[in-house]
This record gives structure tokens, sequence and C-alpha cells, in this order.
């Protein structure tokens, strides 16, 4: 054991170093884990900063084994340090063992019922763990999990605003958005929440799987609540296996929608309160509340595609609102999320609608049709590069050879009716 | 052959004729197959053939008005090469046809092309010499002199001289001037601009225009930063400071903004993120359909459920 230790302290010094390190590491393990109960005493000698691969090896077999409730808070305290100090580039040779350690934090955050302790080190890992920003790793989707439980919602706003390219494992991509929706509903910010959500009904997905459920029902809320509508059908992309039992799964959120669109309150209400506990199981409840609130945006939304103006007693009337009072305050929220222009005139009581003042002419505008380009010519440069790598992909070649037609008068190339590697 | 006549005619030459001429010129050439090498001979199946580019002929038809010539148009005429003259009788079905339309229009001559005039040409000009007395020979040079600032055309009349005892005919060339009429100068200005790849299609020209834009902007944009380096330069000191040119770029840059309004920046602005919004609408149509066809790509592979036998278009 000390002999491994001294190694360690030898051999931390540069990277080549590391990585035989890592070898004889590797050799190891099994040793270590046999003997996992002796080895607290032997962390104090590494120093996280400068030999963190071989303090990550040592953290890893500490934790396999069952911990008590003692031990799990100085546990706690020794892998926050130690997620603080590494150096990332040795984090990276051994990114499973460093999950795992950051898993095994994380039960044992929950265990102690502190989700809010583990906010703070598990963004310093996951920000060490990643290859680029792009990149999604499994630690992402814990993350969020534990701002979700700990209600700090805006430590994970960042992490939100990043797009991602690679992913590690499709299972971390489906957590990951749906997660992100539901952080983003509860920040109120619907259009991110309708984005994370659509990415995960529409990924591919070869089985439908419970998380793609529960995102389809959130999802159709959110499409209620944030555009009024919701699309019956999914789009082309979504893979075939969601475009058929997505709906089946999620009948009554279905009807729900199809309700909604038929724009009146009081059916709306009553089809609520018959399903209640439907929704209230699937812990719904409340986004089915701001769903049914957000019909009056709806009908009011309507009413400026008819009017130019109207009198608060008429708003009131036709969007089924109580009171006057109750249509006054509901356009003035809707002024001051800017859903709709307008100005009211306080003495008789008339709103007038107006047209979106806009005129495009300003340099602000243009800076931000500029960004919108530059970012779309780094996609479009990314979706080629796909696309090539799409088009050599064997079994696509293999599909796409079978399908041609027998007799092409035109076409003199062979393309192989079988593509045997 | 002399080089200068001595009828005392002046010739006007319309550019319709040239244009004509060289029309007819090239699309003989063009057609002709294998194309013609110009003075090397090529070996084809063993046999040795001198090909040279083809002569076309024809008529010039105008007016004669006193001591004047003017020669308006010009149509084509076959050669027959076995009786080495043009075709009589299509000749005279196209006069006919010509003075229904021009009524003051007569046959002038003929012309061709060629690098020079040759004995061969004095048959067909004096085949001519019964329905005009003194024709013209208007001949053509298509080969092309970068150098040559002056038009390859020559017009040649006929005189009889005396040589070693025999009076020939023999061809003097007459120096001649251009004439156009307003029409004219614009049709041929169109037709000289035309690009020779492509012609007229939308996206050439726009790309031509926007190269223009282009190189113009690059040179402001190293001329500016000349300018640029040089004030730097006088400005640590390594320079020794010219008063003179100081004075030069001051009064430059106080021309500047050249206009400021408050009506110029707004139609500026909004004529700007117009550009910018079909750019960016033309950039999204790109992206959409790149990720369109890897969508499709991507279900064919992998999507089990799909398309199961059954013939798709491919498109």
């Amino acid at each position: 054991m000390e002999a491994l230790v001294t190694q360690i302290q030898g051999l931390s010094g540069t990277a080549s170093d590391v990585l035989s390190l890592q070898n004889l590491l590797k050799q190891a393990d099994d040793s270590l884990h046999a003997e996992s109960t002796r080895l607290p005493p032997f962390l104090d000698q590494l120093d996280p900063s400068k030999h963190s691969l071989g303090y990550l090896y040592f953290l890893e077999a500490c934790t396999a084994g069952p911990v008590t409730q003692e031990q799990a808070s100085s546990f706690l305290l020794t892998i926050a340090r130690f997620i603080s100090s590494c150096v990332a580039e040795q984090i990276r040779l051994a990114p499973d063992k460093f999950i795992c350690v950051c898993k095994r934090f994380k039960d044992q955050v929950l265990l102690l019922e502190e989700p809010l302790r583990g906010v703070a080190p598990m963004l310093t890992a996951i920000r060490k763990l990643q290859l680029s920003s792009e990149h999604l790793t499994a630690l992402h989707p814990e993350f969020l999990l534990l701002c979700l439980l700990s209600k700090c919602y805006k430590t994970a706003l960042s992490i939100l605003e990043e797009d991602i390219f690679e992913v590690d494992q499709p299972r971390d991509l489906f957590l990951f958005c749906y997660y992100g929706g539901m952080i983003s509903i509860g920040q109120k910010q619907f259009r991110k929440a309708l984005e994370l959500l659509h990415n995960v009904v529409t990924a591919p997905m070869s089985t439908v799987n419970a998380i793609a459920v529960e995102a389809f029902k959130k999802y159709i809320l959110v499409s209620l609540i944030h555009h009024g509508q919701f699309p019956t059908n999914l789009p082309k992309y979504a893979s075939s296996g969601a475009q058929r039992n997505l709906k089946n799964l999620c009948q009554p959120y279905v009807e729900l929608a199809s309700s909604y669109s038929n724009g009146k309150i009081a059916d709306l209400e009553t089809y609520v309160e018959a399903n209640k506990d439907k929704f209230e199981s699937d812990n719904n409840l409340g986004l089915v509340k701001q769903a049914v609130s957000s019909m009056y945006k709806r009908n009011i939304q309507r009413l400026t595609q008819t009017y130019l103006t109207l009198s608060l007693q008429d708003i009131a009337n036709r969007v089924q609102l109580n009171s006057p009072k109750e249509a006054e305050m509901h356009v003035l929220q809707m002024i001051k999320d800017g859903e709709i222009y307008a100005t009211i005139n306080q003495k008789d009581g008339m709103v007038r609608f107006l047209e979106d003042p806009e005129q495009y002419k300003t340099c602000e505008m243009i800076e931000r049709i500029d960004s919108s380009i530059q970012r779309l010519m780094t996609v479009s440069k990314k979706l080629n590069v796909m696309d090539e790598l799409m088009s050599c992909d064997p079994l696509y070649l293999a599909k796409a050879g079978r399908e041609r037609q027998r007799f092409d008068f035109d076409d003199f190339d062979n393309v192989p009716q079988r593509y045997n590697i | 052959m002399a080089s200068s006549s001595s009828s005392g005619l002046t010739f006007k030459l319309h550019p319709l004729v040239i244009v004509n001429i060289s029309d007819h010129y090239t699309r003989v050439k063009s057609q002709t197959n294998p194309p013609p090498l110009t003075s090397t001979s090529a070996t084809v199946n063993g046999v040795e053939h001198q090909q040279q580019a083809p002569r076309v002929y024809g008529c010039v038809i105008g007016v004669q008005r006193g001591r004047t010539v003017e020669i308006f148009n010009n149509f084509e005429l076959l050669y027959d090469p076995s009786t080495h003259s043009l075709d009589r009788p299509f000749l005279e079905k196209k006069q006919e046809l010509y003075k229904k339309v021009f009524p003051h229009f007569y046959i002038l001559g003929w012309y061709s092309t060629g690098s020079d005039a040759q004995e061969s040409d004095m048959h067909i000009h004096k085949a001519l010499m019964d329905i005009n007395e003194s024709p013209l020979y208007v001949l053509l040079n298509p080969t092309i002199n970068p150098a040559q600032k002056d038009l390859p055309v020559t017009i040649y009349e006929s005189e009889l001289h005396v040589i070693d005892g025999i009076p020939q005919l023999i061809f003097v060339r007459s120096s001649y001037t251009i004439e156009t009429v307003e029409a004219e100068r614009i049709s041929v200005d169109h037709v000289a601009h035309l690009k020779p790849s492509d012609g007229g299609s939308a996206a050439t020209q726009l790309a031509a225009h926007l190269t223009g834009i282009h190189s113009a902007i690059k040179m402001l944009n190293s001329r500016i930063r000349v300018l640029h380096h040089y004030l730097v330069g006088m400005q640590k000191g390594d320079i020794p400071c010219e008063n003179s040119l100081l004075r030069q770029v001051s009064s430059l840059l106080r021309r500047l903004p050249a206009i400021e309004s408050e009506k110029f920046q707004d139609d500026f602005l909004m004529e700007y993120n117009d550009t910018l919004l079909i750019t960016y609408l033309a950039m999204f149509t790109n992206c959409s359909s790149t990720m369109n066809e890897l969508v499709d790509k991507f279900n064919t592979a992998y999507d089990r459920h799909s398309r199961r036998g059954g013939r798709t278009a491919f498109i």
C-alpha cells in the first residue's frame, strides 16, 4: 500500500508519467478494492491538487463499500474538497471512476437530505469533466436533479444555456432534457422548456421509454400554455415508435388539449375536475391549472385579431371573466409581458389594440440579426459534417442500395445490392 | 495588290455588317466537327489533314449616293467549291426578298473571312460584276490579335492595272469610316457585353456585380490601411512629420460622413436590415434543407419500421 502511495507521489509530475501511473493503478485496482476499509488514512498523505489520479482511485475504492452515517458527512467534505481542487487533465484519463465517485456523492447528499450541499461541487465537477462546452456528460442530469430537489433553479440556467453537440449516453440526454424542461418551467421560461421537452419527445428511440412518456405529458401542457395550441402530430423527424405510441399512453392529456382548442373555459374546467386524480398522480396538477388560466390570455389575443377597440366590459363578457376589473388586470399583465400591444383608456374603460411598434431600423436589431446569422453559419457547418458522415454510414448505404428501382435507364453506376464489409 | 485606291469614293460601314460576318464565321467554325486547327497539321487515322479556319461568304448591300457608299446590311451565301463561285440563283432570290423590304438597297459587293485577299477571290469578284459594275470586297480577319487596335476589317475595290503589259484586275485597299444609327449603337453595345460562357443568367450577373463591389472595397480597405500605418509611424516618430500630408488627411476626414441626417439613418438602417434578413432567410433555407436530408438518411438507416419493401423515389 505504502509503495503505491510513494509511486503516486513520484509519478504525478509530467503527462507521460501520469500515463504510466494510470497503468499501475489499473493493475492495483482490485487490491485497492479489497482493502477499502484501510484506505482513509492514506488519503491524507496524498494531495488532491497534485496527485489527482491516484487520489481518485483511492477515493473510489474507499467509497465502494457501504458507508455509515458518521462517515458520510466527512466523506462529503473530502469529496467536495477533491472535486474543487483536482486537476482536469488527470481526471479525464479515468472518467468513469470520476463519474462513479460523483454519483456516490450525490447519493450521500440525498440520503442526508441536503441537496443544496451538492449543487456547487457538482457544477465544478461537470466543468472539469467536460471536454468542451458542447459535451454532455453523465453528471449533467445528476446536477439538474440536485438543483430541482434543492429548488435553486438559477444555477442550473447557466448549464441549460449551452448548446449540446456530443452526447455520451442517450439516457443522459433524455434525463437532462427532461429535468431541464422542469427547471425552465419552474423559472417560467416556457419557450426554453418547450424546446427541451421537444428534444426528449423527438429524440431517436427504438422503443418508447418512460422518460419520454412523462416528458410528452408535460410537453402537451407547456405547449398549451406557451402557444395556445398543440400540434396533434409529432414532426416527421420523431422516431416512428414515438409517433405511434406516445399519444396512446397519454390519453387524458390529449383530450385536454382538444377541449382546450374548443375555446370554452367552462368545459375545460369540468374536464380538469373530472380527471383531477390522474393529473395529480403525475404531479402535473399545477401545470394544468396554469394551462387553464392561459386560456383567458389566448381568448384575449384572439380578440386583437378582430377588434381595434373594445370596452373592458365587452372583453370580460367575451372571455367569460367575472368583472371588468379582472379583464383590466389580465390585459395589463399581458401588455407588461409583451404578449399584446394595447393601450387602456381608464376614463371610459376602452382598450385600443395596436400594431407591433418594432420598425426594424435600429442598430440593436442589426446586431441581433447578425449574431443569429453567425450562429446559423456554425450550425450549418456542423450539419454538413454530420450529413457527410451519415452518407458514408454502411447501414444507410445498404438500405439505400436495396431500394433502388430495378430499371433505371439513366443509371450506369453500380450500387452494390448487398453491402458487405 | 496596291495599298490605296484612287476611285475617290468614301465608304461608310455600319457595325451591323461586322457583327453579322463575325457571327456567321463563329457559327460555322463551332459547327464543324472535329474543330479545325489553324496552322499545325493533325494526324487523324494516319492521314494528314491540314485544316484551316473555314471561310464564309456572303453579300453586302447598301446605298450609293453620289460619291458616298454606305454599307448597311449583309446576308450569307453558299460557296460552291466545284465551280468556284457563289450560289447564283439563291443570291437572286435573296436579292428580290430584300428589295421588297428595303427598296433603296442595292447589292454593293460581297464579303469573306481570311487574313488576306487571295487570287481565287478575283474569280468571285468578276462574277459579281454583272450585278454591280464595281463591287466591293469586305474582308474580315478572324484571328484574334490582342495587340491590334484597329478593326480587322478591310474593304477592297477592283482596279484595272497594267502589270507586265497585261491589264489585270487587282484588289486595292480603301479606307472607310464606321457609321452608326443610335439604335445600332445600343444593340451592338449590348451584344458586346455579354459574357461568352453563360450569357445573361441572373446568377452570373449578380456574382459579377458583387465581385466588382468586393474588389472595390478591398482596394479601399488596403489604401486606408496604408494611410493608417503611415500615420501611426508618424505618431511613433519613426517617420518625419510632414505637415502638408497631415493637412490633406485631416481635410479628407472632415469631409466624412458624407450624409448625416435622421432620415438618411432611418432609411439606411432599414435597408441594411432588409438585406440582413434576406441573408438570414437564405441561410435558414440552406440549413433546413441539409437537416431534412440528414433526417431522411437517418430514418432510412436506423428506423426499422419506416420503409419495409416497396419502392420509394429517391429524389
